[in-house]
């Protein structure tokens, strides 16, 4: 079926990347003016202008006789990216600089300097693992590039990361290119997310992560480095680039580093995250999720709280929207300082309990529901997007008097403890749907006492 | 002490000597590792032929469901009508990616829905 695809000038760049990485590299396009039709958009009599202008060359594209090259476009040969490169300066200055403006102007780095991944530096990373060089992690989107070990490693070593970190950003590499985890959204979308990376277990201490003030900071190489490898070895494995095919709008908000911190297992009142999920006390894990900009809730260092208030406001924040009707992906990220969590937890609360009373308070009165929310909750239990286990619950509210829940399941509020004394508790969300969330174990560390 | 200067002077001359001569006595190569992922290039396909003229033709708008698709593909039906009173124009609306559990599916029913396509408005 002869068609022609309509973008807007801001995106045609992304629109013929994501036509070659799907190998149709002569569709059809027309860009129509985005300096103009963004602002138009919304009336029809304001769009008719940009219309009329676009629409000789909407034609056009769909009578055209096509070229050769058109009808039979050659095979893109894949590109080796294999080879070391050799990089000679008058001295090692010079040579450190000319490796460093070769790596900023191919776009192969975040665009601050990075430390040159000499084969002998990315051995040494490579030996923090038992994990082979050549293992092949899967494909990172949105070009599908093939992560290696070794491929993260290099991209470890340009961050400055210490080699003992690496099975920390291996597990969240596994995590980012799970089937399940939506990596092309979160890498391309205009939603300028942010990921989010959370260790949890004996390795956030030992590994010297920042678990209290400012541990969304700067200053904490853990919390940096680990953050920064994972940022390059997204953009360079799956090859990526602002303005290109990684569309976010603002930027994200923590471009460099994510939002990368461990729990405070020490000064929780509750288990560690892992152990809530069945890995035992000795494991470590990595999370990786997803967030716009966090809500910041408590007193901080100016105001009064309890740890009651904050949950409570935290629920309206969660249910106050009513809802986008994506109740079978939505999941929520919860970072309680460790003073809010004792607190909570003198008032009897368990983390259980707490994700039960979450469950419970955040529900949506059926009558709030718009009608387009009830249908796409009508269809995704009916199509088993919420699972059927959780359906009938959903059935047995979706109507006059119900109370809708906002997730599947108590399990969907991720609660963490972190942050310092004073401090703030943070709700991390995902405006839409949530596949993003993943938690892997480390493993096949060489060099730390846990991870192994 | 005056011995000493000598010599340091003296190596400082041929350093000095060998190196304006094109030495490669103070250069310094670093061999770095490619940190891009390879891609395996997907096999290439062309695209339909065009068909010679619009009338008569079905013509499927489909809406990608962005904010103000609809207005501009609405307006873009009213001026098609308008030029080829013939054709019928048919008006497709992509289901949100999270209201469908097998989006890749739903592509090939475009096809059934008429002679060509228009598919907009990306961003």
């Amino acid at each position: 079926m002869p068609g022609v695809y309509l973008t807007t000038s801001e995106f045609l760049d992304d629109a013929k990347s994501a036509v070659k990485d799907r190998g149709m590299p002569s569709l059809r396009m027309v860009a129509l003016p985005a300096d103009t039709y963004y602002r138009s958009r919304a009336s029809q009599d304001e769009l008719k202008p940009i219309a009329t202008a676009a629409f000789a060359a909407i034609v056009d594209d769909l009578v055209r006789p096509l070229t050769a090259e058109e009808a039979h476009p050659s095979q893109v040969q894949k590109q080796l990216e294999s080879a070391n490169i050799k990089v000679t300066g008058k001295d090692y200055q010079d040579a450190y600089q000319k490796v460093n403006d070769l790596f900023l102007d191919s776009h192969w780095a975040d665009g601050l300097p990075i430390v040159p991944p000499t084969p002998k530096l990315v051995k040494a990373m490579l030996a923090a693992t038992t994990r082979s060089p050549q293992e092949v992690i899967g494909q990172v989107a949105p070009k599908q590039g093939t992560a290696t070990i070794e491929k993260i490693a290099v991209n470890s070593v340009m961050a400055g990361a210490k080699p003992e970190y690496f099975p920390v950003i291996l597990a969240a590499m596994d995590g980012f290119i799970d089937k399940h985890y939506d990596l092309t959204h979160v890498q391309a979308s205009t939603g300028s997310f942010t990921p989010l990376v959370i260790v949890s277990g004996p390795l956030g201490k030992e590994l010297g992560f920042n678990s209290g003030i400012g541990m969304l900071g700067h200053g904490f190489r853990a919390n940096s480095t680990v953050g920064r490898a994972l940022r390059m070895s997204l953009l360079n494995i799956g090859q990526t680039w602002p303005q290109v095919n990684d569309m976010a709008l603002t930027g994200r908000l923590e471009a460099y580093t994510f939002f990368t911190f461990a729990e405070d297992n020490e000064k929780s009142p509750w288990e560690p995250y892992a152990v809530s999920l069945g890995y035992k006390p000795e494991d470590s894990t990595v999370t990786v999720a997803t967030s716009g900009n966090p809500v910041v809730l408590g007193g901080g260092a100016v105001a009064p709280w309890t740890g009651q208030g904050v949950i409570d406001q935290m629920i309206a924040r969660i249910s106050g929207g009513g809802g986008f009707g994506w109740f079978h992906s939505q999941t929520f990220v919860i970072v309680l300082i460790p003073d809010c969590a004792v607190d909570l937890a003198s008032a009897g609360y368990t983390r259980k309990s707490l994700q039960a009373y979450m469950f419970e308070k955040s529900r949506l009165p059926f009558e709030k529901l718009s009608p387009a929310t009830v249908k796409l909750t009508q269809e995704a239990i009916a199509d088993g997007r919420i699972s059927p286990e959780h359906a009938q619950m959903f059935k047995d509210n979706l109507k006059p008097g119900g109370r809708v829940p906002i997730v599947q399941s108590p399990d969907d509020f991720h609660i963490f403890v972190a942050g310092g004394s004073p401090g703030y508790d943070l709700l991390f969300s995902y405006p839409g749907p949530n596949w993003a969330h993943q938690t892997k174990k480390v493993t096949g560390a060489t060099l730390t006492k846990a991870g192994r | 002490m005056k011995k000493r200067m000598n010599w340091l002077l003296g190596a400082a001359l041929l350093i000095a000597a060998l190196c304006s001569a094109g030495a490669a006595c103070a250069q310094v190569t670093l061999e770095v590792m490619n940190p891009r992922g390879e891609i395996p290039p997907p096999p290439t396909i062309g695209i339909n032929p065009r068909v010679p003229d619009l009338a008569g033709k079905k013509i499927v708008l489909v809406d990608n469901g962005k904010f103000g698709a609809n207005n501009f593909l609405d307006v873009l039906a009213a001026m098609l009508k308008q030029k080829y009173p013939t054709a019928t124009i048919v008006m497709y609306p992509k289901p949100a990616a999270q209201t469908i559990t097998d989006m890749p599916k739903w592509y090939p029913t475009v096809a059934q829905q008429g002679d060509l396509f228009i598919f907009g408005v990306g961003d």
